[in-house]
Parts: structure tokens; C-alpha cells; sequence
């Protein structure tokens, strides 16, 4: 069975000009522990299948459930819940909150989730990621590849099933990149999460299982191109 | 087990206080909750301190009145003594009490005869004030220690001059004698009764009945006087009121009647209410918009939150404590402050006084910490909904922000607080309401003001050099932001030059009525021979004066032909304790020329020859006369009808002669008169006074200069209040400038930088953003000097009754303080960030 699936997913926007299909008819799914890539030009609906899969959005038409729960019979809490238990996030623009320190914002999912360790599972994790010296430092004192490092720690906490990775080394030089992508594949391999990383870099893409190609809101099927 | 099916088993733990508490931490530290906590501080400040110095200047002054009456209170009797059980209750609610018998009769001495006003009081008279004695008339008095000994009499100095007295003479007053041990130079319920031409005799309470001059008929004022603590005097009160018959017996307090300091009180009052309700809708707004600006700074923090698996209730909690705590923090503070100010400000005015002000109750702190949860809550409310709003998916489309939330709740929120705040403030609902209305007129004619001055300012920035451009373009492009930005700079400019120039109105209005030299003597019964050689005299001693007027005594017998009953007499008004001892008659005078400080309010003076009376305004809407009536009048035995020609305007807080009546000259030029005058002698040359007057023995003088004292007093404590109000009110429109100035620089942050990219030098972007706010600034200031106007004449004539004028100077002031201010504020800000790295810049707008 596999832990997401997609049937006849769609999503349409309204816009002065009338509605718009941003993301026609798909289905899909993705196994527990396997790497999936999405990848596909500016504007082919990548970050919108992305919001879909994860939950932060709901899909015009079709179905997608998450470990066998529908994400349509569920209201935005519930959701928000079940992002908690079994999702992690990682985006392009790092997304740490100004205002804490590194070490709290790794703890903040423990924390939302009600765990008791959140400190200590947090410093572990920084440890894991390299930034055991940076702990008290803000976002604004670490330099991008710290912040995304930050990041990839803040996404561990809570041990999600799944993974997602909003092109993860978009901001970042390539050899940051580059370190940035090796920690979040060991770390993948390490808790075997499942990982559902949206990416412009091919060469990233390579690394993963499978890849998940869109053109113009369409899935492509393997040998469309 | 995994960590969290272990945890799972432990149960959670509810964290959502230790976020909360470490985000406010960490906001405060990095200075990014700073406005909106000193709005709230200040709030709070203002509030308290103001309402605590009001409130304790206000005991003060009522205190200092209270000397007026020589008590708190005095129940008037008029012909009988009152039940002793009504003293024993006051002495069982711990107010004491003393009595005080007045009346007039003849007094003799050295073979002369005069009518004098016999003053006969108890033990503990006066309870409030003092009396004050000297050695020889018209000399520097000092504090008297009780009251004259048996056999014993204190007397006026002007008593001294009409009867040849000397200290150690015999008086004669009824059927007893007594012995004049003293000048009675002050007595603090003397009143201001210029007419009261018989000097005060002062005896013993104990020495009345011997005198025999109380018979049944008598006309005799019975006052018992009372003073107490508030709350005892308030218990006293509401037992004794329901007993009064209200005819003949009469309560009276410091705030009855048109004593010379109520209007003064009154103005003094209605300016601090209104000060100080600007004030917070100030702080208010500067809470507002800061409280948009964190919301907005906080809006990736909750969709991070939420994404994360932050429940709604969770990041509400988080947030809506974050809130609590910066608002008790500052609510605490602002305690702190306000109770710091007002108690520098309460020593200085003390020492200035040379008196304590009395302390105050608990009111101005409740009221104080309620303003600041009303600021804080109400005005982050819409903020903070819109906040909790935020959808998770803007992790990945930044352009999301909340949605489903009306901008009109916004408006309801912010407009129901501020009139709850209005109805709090004034205590009135239906002046809020004419204030609010007021206001929301205001605000959408200022809103499309200020739109089409920036349509227009487009035009006319296409022509200039670079800088210029940009910064019109820059204005044009943002404009409906900027009609926002440019309506609150419009209000707190506006509110500014509003408490500006009122003060000064109210400072210049005080000065004008009372100058320096202000008469501090009137001359009365001076006969008409003498007239002419005593302003003679005045001019020869340098001592301003003003015109002598002839006064004839007299009755109005009859209007159009109806006869009245002393309707018109000055004893009718026998609330009024300035009119205490006058007589039924009426002092009518004759002039050529309308008096000076005498305004028209309808028909003409007399043309030569016209034949008419000129009634005082308030006398002839008592009377209900008009232009045209025909009024009788008695003099002597002389019987005659006159027309009403005008009604005058006078106004009585002036130290002149003033009249009810006065006649064409025409009419009874003939008839026996005495003159009277007001004239200015400085204190030092008080001394002379005797010799001045040595040649005009019938001549009698009263002294004002008390009066005049206690008056000014009064203004001086006001003043300093209404400066300090408008200090605290210019630091709230300070910060309202500064919050928005800061709020519309952030949103022009991106644009800056991506300038600054493409290589625009800081000296062209700093010129061409304090150019924009130059020209924001100017226009809300021109805007802020018309509105400002527009109040400023409904407030002189609706709510200060005074005369409305134009304020050339502000238009000057106006725009040039709001181009300055806003400018400076603008540059400053945007040089903060230009001076950074614009990579630093990029990294943080990423």
C-alpha cells in the first residue's frame, strides 16, 4: 500500500479572465521510504503538487490520502495535526523564524506537538547537522547553508514518515548545496523517511528514486520528453 | 519505543507558554516592539498623570474656593434660625460648624453716624481661610488669631476714614458698645460686592443678643457654615438636603455661582478632557499601526507555525499571550511613569502654589490601567485575527496573506473603541456621539483630500530634476497607501496645532481679561463734586483708572405697563454671595458712549439725542425684555417710562463697573448722583493709599486685589496643566509620526533595495525619499491647519464659549512642522538602512 496517493488530483484557480486549470488531472503514488523528485520548468504546477501532496492546500478535484487518511475529510486543524505527526518541511527560503534562536527553531515542532525532550532532541540534531557551536545564534547571524542546515534539523524533530523539500539548495552555492544535499540524504537514509523533493537541479534529481516530471500543469509520463 | 510513541504513553505537555513567552523576549531584544509598548506606556502615562493632577488640582482649587465662603458649605436661613438638631448631626458626621449672622444697621462714633454691614460670628470662624488684621486702615494685614474678645470689635478700614476712627475708639452699634481693638483688613468671605458700600463690623457671636438689633421683621441672613471631609460632608448633605424648604433656606458650595474662577475652572476642565482624549486616540493609533506592522512581520512565523503542525488554538494562544504580556509590561510601566511625572509635576506646581495639593483616591489608576488594555487589546484586535488567519501555504506563495476578514471589522473595532473611550472621557454618550460623528466626517473629507492632493502633486513633481521625479512617482504609485499614511499624519499634525493653538487661546483669553495692571480698587460714593478733582487726582499719581460713572439708586416698577415685584432687583439673585447685603434698589448709571468691554448683542447705541435705556443681556432674558419694551423706573419720587434701545453684552469676570442698566444721558443726567471708579494701584504703593484719599473722606474704597490674587492664582495652576497636557499630547502624535513613518519605509524596503542593486546611489535615494515625505508631510500639514481650524471654531464656540478667530500663524506652522517632522523622521529611517550592506539587505528581504 502506498503511504501517499494521488487519484485525479486537480487544481484550478479563479482569475479575472475566469478560472484556470494550474494542475490538470493526475494520479500518482509514493511508497513509504522511496525518494521522489518533482521536477519541471518554472510555472508547471511543481510547488502546487508539492502544497497538494503535503496538505497546506486542497486539491479542485480528486483525492489524495496519507498514510489511508483522505486529506479532503479533513478541516485545516486536523490537518495541521497530521502534519505534526507525520510530515517535515524543508523550503528553498530557509523559512526559520527571525525571532528565535537556531536551537528554537528546531525545537518548535516537539514543542507545537506537546513533547517533553523538545531541548534535548533539538541539540542532538544540531549536533547531527554540524551547528552544535551556533545553538544561540538568530537566523540573521548564520549564513544561508547554516540556515538551511537549521532547517534540515528543524525537519527531523518529530521523526515524520514523510519529507518534503521545496528545491532545497535553491539558494545556496553549488558546494553549499552540495553539503546541504549530502546531510539531507543521510540524514533520509538514517531515519528512513520517505522524501518528496520539488528541484530545478537535475543533478539532484538523479540522486533520487524516481522522478516525477511536469510540464505545463501535466504529469508526464516516463519517456513523454 | 521511539521518543515519541514514549511520549505519546507520558502524555503532552502544554508548551505553548514558554513559545509564546520566548518570542516576546526575543522581540523585545531586538527593539522590534518598541513603539508599540511605548504607545501603550504612554497611553497609560498620560492617563494617570493627567487625571491625577487634574483631579488633585482640582481639590486644590476647591479647597482655596472653599476660603471664598470661609467654608465647604453654608446653609443660608433668611429670617429664622434652623433646628439645633441639624448642627448636632453635623457634629456627629464630623463636619464642623460655625455660625454667622449678618445684617445692616447704623453704627456711631465721634458724633458721626454711618451704615454698616454688623458681622457677628461664632467660635471656629472662618473654617476655611483667614482673617487677616492690622494696625491702622489700608495697611499689610496679618493672619488673625481668633476673633474679637467681649466688648471687643474689629472694623473696615474704610469705616476708619467715614468716622474719624482711631484703634481704642468707642463704637456704638444698637444698644451696645465696643471697644475697636483692630483694622479688619482681610476676611476671606468678604465676596465682591462692589455696591456693598457699608464697611464690615466684626463681633462676637456671643455679643449679638445684647445688641437688641435682632427683633422679629429683621431683615437677617442666618449662615451656618460647614466644612469636613468629602464623604462626611457628603453623608451630611444627603441627610440635610431633603429637609430644606428651598425658599427660604438655601445649601450652597464652592462650585455654585459665577464666582470669578468657574469659568476659568470650567474651560480648564473641558481643555484637559479633550487634551487628554487625544492624546489616546493618539497612542491608539500609534498602537494600531504598529500593531499592523507586527502582524504583518509575524505573518511567515505563523504559516511556518501552522505548516509545522501548529494548531490554530495553539498560535492564537501563543500570540494572544505574547500580546498580554507586552501590554501588562507596559501598562506597568506606564504606571510607573505616569506616577514619576505627576509627581514632579504636582511638587513644582506645589512649590509654585506654595501649597500642598491634596491627595487623591484610586479612580485615576483604574482609569488609567483600563485606557491601556482598551489601547492595546482593541487596537491589535483586527491585527491579530488577521495574523491567525495566515494559511500555511504561504511557505510556499509569499504573496498569501490572510483572507476572509472585512477591512470594515477593522473600522468597527477601532471606531466603537474609540467612542467607548469618548463616552468614558466625557461621561456624556451624545457629546461622544457629536464628537465622533465629528471626526468620521473629518476623517473621509481629510481621506479625499489628501487623495487628490497627490494626484496633483504628480503633475506638478513631472517637471523637476531626478530626485523629484522619482519621489512623485514614488508618491503616485503607492497612493492609496499614501492617503492612509498621509490621513494619520493629517490627524496627528492636526491634533497638535489643535492643542497648540487652544492653550494659547485659553492663555491669551486669561491674560486679556485679567492684565498686570487690572484695577484692584473700586471708589465708590463719591460725590459728584469730586468727580472731576479725583480723576484729577488719578492722573496727577500716574494710577489708571477708568472712567468715573455716575450711579442714581432705583427701581424698575414696571415692564410695558405690568408692574413687577423687585424682579429685576440684584437681591433676586441671592445665590450668588457677591450680591450679599444690596438692597432692592437697582444702581443705574447714564453714558454718552458704550462702555469699554461692552459689546452690542442687539440694536444701536444711543444716537445723540435718542432718549432709551441699554439692559444688561443676561438681565433682559431673565426679565424677558427686548428691543422696544417699555420699562418704568422709580427715582426718588420721580416716575418714568423709557424704551429699550439695546441689550450689552458685559463681561463680569472683568474688574470694572459694570451696570444692568444704563440710560441715554438725556434722561436722568439731573437727578443726584455719586460716582464710582476701578483703579490700579501697585502693592507698593499700597501705603499711599490713605494720604490719596485723605482729601475725599466720603469717598469708600474696596480692595479686589485679593481676588484679583486668588484669580490669578487659579489661571497660573491651570496654565502649567494645560502646557504639561500638551506635552504629553505632542509626544503621542510624536510617536504616531514615528510608527508610521517606520510602517511606510518597510514597505518600500524592496523597492530601495532592488534600486540600490541596479546601483542608484544612497545620496539620490535618501533625496528622493525625504523629497516624498517632504511633500507628504507638507500636505498633511496643510490639511491638518484647515481641519485644525474647522475645530478650532466649533470648539471656541461650542464648547469654550469664547470668540472664534483665525490662526494666521499656523498656516505657516502648520505645513512647515508637518514637511520637518515628517522629512526628518523619513530620512532618518531610510538612512539606517541604507548605510547597511546591500547584501545584507537582499539576504534579509529573502
Amino acid at each position: 500500500m502506498a503511504l501517499i496517493e494521488a487519484s485525479s488530483v486537480s487544481r484550478n484557480v479563479a482569475t479575472t479572465a475566469g478560472e484556470l486549470q494550474i494542475l490538470s488531472p493526475l494520479s500518482l503514488a509514493i511508497d513509504a521510504g522511496e525518494v521522489v523528485a518533482i521536477v519541471g520548468t518554472s510555472g508547471s504546477g511543481k510547488s502546487t503538487l508539492l502544497s497538494l501532496l503535503a496538505g497546506l492546500d486542497l486539491p479542485s478535484t480528486g483525492d489524495i490520502t496519507i498514510d489511508n487518511v483522505k486529506l479532503n475529510d479533513l478541516d485545516e486543524e486536523q490537518r495541521a495535526i497530521l502534519r505534526g505527526e507525520k510530515i517535515g518541511f524543508i523550503f528553498q527560503s530557509f523559512l526559520l523564524i527571525q525571532s528565535l534562536t537556531a536551537l528554537e527553531n528546531v525545537m518548535l515542532p516537539a514543542e507545537l506537538a506537546g513533547s517533553r525532550s523538545a531541548e534535548k532532541q533539538a541539540r542532538e540534531l544540531l549536533e547531527k547537522v554540524g551547528l552544535s557551536d551556533r545553538v544561540t545564534h538568530y537566523p540573521n547571524q548564520l549564513s544561508g547553508g547554516e540556515q538551511q542546515r537549521v532547517a534540515i534539523a528543524r525537519a527531523f524533530i518529530g521523526q515524520p514518515q514523510i519529507l518534503f523539500a521545496d528545491e532545497p539548495t535553491g539558494n545556496l552555492d553549488s558546494v553549499t548545496g552540495g553539503n546541504v544535499e549530502a546531510l539531507l540524504f543521510e540524514l533520509n537514509r538514517e531515519y528512513g523517511t520517505t522524501l518528496v523533493m520539488v528541484t530545478h537541479d537535475d543533478k539532484l534529481a538523479e540522486r533520487c528514486d524516481r522522478i516525477l516530471r511536469l510540464s505545463a500543469g501535466k504529469l508526464l509520463e516516463p519517456g513523454d520528453e | 519505543m521511539s521518543d515519541r510513541a514514549a511520549e505519546a504513553k507520558a502524555g503532552k505537555q502544554i508548551n505553548w507558554p514558554k513559545i509564546s513567552w520566548r518570542l516576546l523576549q526575543h522581540e523585545l531584544r531586538r527593539g522590534e516592539l518598541t513603539i508599540m509598548a511605548a504607545a501603550v506606556a504612554l497611553a497609560v502615562c498620560a492617563v494617570l498623570s493627567l487625571s491625577v493632577f487634574s483631579e488633585r488640582l482640582q481639590l486644590g482649587l476647591m479647597e482655596r474656593s472653599a476660603e471664598f465662603l470661609a467654608a465647604d458649605r453654608i446653609l443660608r436661613s433668611r429670617g429664622d434660625e434652623v433646628p439645633t438638631e441639624w448642627l448636632q448631626r453635623a457634629q456627629e458626621e464630623n463636619v464642623a460648624s460655625a455660625r454667622r449672622v449678618t445684617f445692616n444697621s447704623m453704627a456711631f462714633a465721634n458724633d458721626e453716624l454711618a451704615l454698616v454691614d454688623v458681622k457677628a460670628v461664632s467660635d471656629g470662624y472662618p473654617l476655611r481661610g483667614h482673617l487677616e488684621t492690622a494696625e491702622e486702615p489700608f495697611a499689610q494685614g496679618e493672619v488673625a488669631e481668633g476673633l474679637p474678645g467681649p466688648g471687643e470689635t474689629w472694623v473696615q478700614g474704610s469705616l476708619f476714614q467715614q468716622l474719624d476712627l482711631a484703634i481704642g475708639d468707642t463704637l456704638e452699634v444698637g444698644e451696645s458698645e465696643f471697644t475697636v481693638t483692630r483694622v479688619l483688613s482681610r476676611e476671606p468671605d468678604a465676596g465682591f460686592s462692589v455696591f456693598a458700600d457699608s464697611p464690615t463690623v466684626l463681633i462676637h457671636f456671643d455679643e449679638l443678643a445684647a445688641t437688641g438689633l435682632i427683633q422679629p421683621g429683621s431683615r437677617v441672613n442666618y449662615n451656618y457654615l460647614f466644612a469636613g471631609a468629602p464623604a462626611d460632608l457628603q453623608r451630611f448633605e444627603a441627610w440635610l438636603l431633603p429637609q430644606l424648604d428651598d425658599v427660604s433656606q438655601r445649601w450652597r458650595n464652592v462650585q455654585d455661582g459665577d464666582s470669578p474662577l468657574s469659568a476659568a475652572l470650567e474651560r480648564a476642565e473641558r481643555f484637559m478632557l479633550l487634551a487628554s482624549l487625544l492624546g489616546v486616540v493618539l497612542a491608539a493609533t500609534a498602537v494600531a499601526v504598529a500593531a499592523q506592522r507586527y502582524a504583518q512581520r509575524n505573518f511567515d512565523a505563523v504559516a511556518v507555525m501552522k505548516t509545522l503542525g501548529g494548531r490554530k488554538s495553539q498560535v492564537a494562544k501563543i500570540f494572544t499571550l505574547h500580546l498580554l504580556l507586552l501590554t501588562s509590561a507596559s501598562i506597568v510601566l506606564g504606571l510607573i511613569l505616569g506616577i514619576v511625572l505627576q509627581a514632579v509635576v504636582v511638587g513644582w506646581v506645589s512649590g509654585a502654589l506654595g501649597y500642598e495639593l491634596p491627595a487623591t483616591g484610586s479612580g485615576p489608576y483604574v482609569l488609567a490601567i483600563a485606557t491601556g488594555l482598551l489601547c492595546a487589546l482593541m487596537f491589535s484586535l483586527y491585527p491579530l485575527l488577521r495574523l491567525l488567519k495566515v494559511p500555511p501555504l504561504r511557505v510556499l506563495r509569499r504573496d498569501l496573506t490572510a483572507s476572509g476578514l472585512s477591512r470594515w471589522l477593522h473600522w468597527i473595532i477601532s471606531g466603537g473603541t474609540i467612542f467607548l473611550l469618548m463616552v468614558i472621557y466625557s461621561g456624556s454618550a451624545m457629546l461622544s456621539l457629536a464628537l465622533f460623528a465629528g471626526g468620521v466626517l473629518a476623517m473621509v473629507l481629510l481621506l479625499s483630500i489628501s487623495r487628490l492632493f497627490i494626484r496633483a502633486s504628480r503633475q506638478a513633481g513631472m517637471q523637476a530634476g531626478s530626485s523629484w521625479r522619482l519621489a512623485m512617482a514614488g508618491l503616485q504609485r503607492r497612493a492609496k497607501e499614501n492617503s492612509m499614511q498621509m490621513l494619520s499624519f493629517s490627524v496627528a499634525v492636526m491634533l497638535l496645532l489643535l492643542v497648540l493653538a487652544l492653550r494659547h487661546e485659553l492663555l491669551e483669553d486669561w491674560r486679556g481679561q485679567l492684565p498686570d495692571n487690572a484695577p484692584n480698587y473700586f471708589v465708590v460714593n463719591v460725590a459728584s463734586q469730586q468727580a472731576e478733582p479725583m480723576q484729577a487726582m488719578f492722573d496727577r499719581e500716574n494710577l489708571p483708572a477708568t472712567a468715573m460713572y455716575p450711579i442714581v439708586p432705583g427701581r424698575l416698577t414696571a415692564i410695558n405697563g405690568t408692574p413687577v415685584r423687585d424682579a429685576v432687583s440684584k437681591e433676586e439673585r441671592d445665590d450668588s454671595e457677591y450680591r450679599e447685603g444690596f438692597g432692592r434698589e437697582l444702581q443705574l448709571t447714564w453714558q454718552a458712549d458704550l462702555p469699554e468691554e461692552n459689546t452690542l448683542r442687539e440694536g444701536q447705541w444711543f444716537a445723540e439725542g435718542e432718549t432709551g435705556v441699554s439692559v444688561e443681556s443676561q438681565v433682559a432674558d431673565r426679565i424677558g425684555v427686548s428691543i422696544g419694551d417699555e420699562l418704568t423706573f422709580l427715582i426718588g419720587a420721580d416716575e418714568f417710562s423709557v424704551p429699550v434701545t439695546n441689550i450689552r453684552n458685559v463681561d463680569w469676570n472683568t474688574m470694572q463697573p459694570n451696570f444692568y442698566m444704563v440710560f441715554s444721558p438725556n434722561l436722568i443726567e439731573n437727578m443726584p448722583a455719586t460716582y464710582i471708579a476701578s483703579f490700579h494701584l501697585p502693592e507698593e504703593r499700597r501705603p499711599e493709599l490713605y494720604n490719596l484719599f485723605r482729601e475725599f473722606p466720603q469717598a469708600s474704597l474696596i480692595d479686589v486685589d485679593d481676588i484679583l490674587q486668588q484669580v490669578r492664582d487659579v489661571i497660573n495652576h491651570v496654565s502649567l496643566a494645560v502646557t504639561f497636557v500638551m506635552v504629553l499630547v505632542i509626544g503621542a502624535g510624536a510617536l504616531v509620526l514615528v510608527a508610521q513613518v517606520q510602517a511606510s519605509l518597510e514597505e518600500r524596503e524592496q523597492e530601495l533595495v532592488i534600486l540600490r542593486t541596479l546601483g542608484a546611489r544612497a545620496a539620490l535615494l535618501t533625496r528622493s525619499i525625504t523629497y516624498e515625505f517632504v511633500v507628504l508631510g507638507a500636505l498633511a500639514g496643510v490639511i491638518a491647519t484647515i481641519a485644525m481650524e474647522l475645530s478650532i471654531f466649533m470648539l471656541q464656540t461650542q464648547v469654550f464659549n469664547m470668540e472664534p478667530s483665525i490662526h494666521w500663524r499656523f498656516w505657516i506652522l502648520g505645513p512647515l512642522v508637518g514637511a520637518g517632522v515628517v522629512a526628518l523622521l523619513g530620512w532618518s529611517v531610510c538612512w539606517r538602512l541604507l548605510r547597511q550592506q546591500t547584501g545584507n539587505l537582499i539576504r534579509q528581504l529573502a
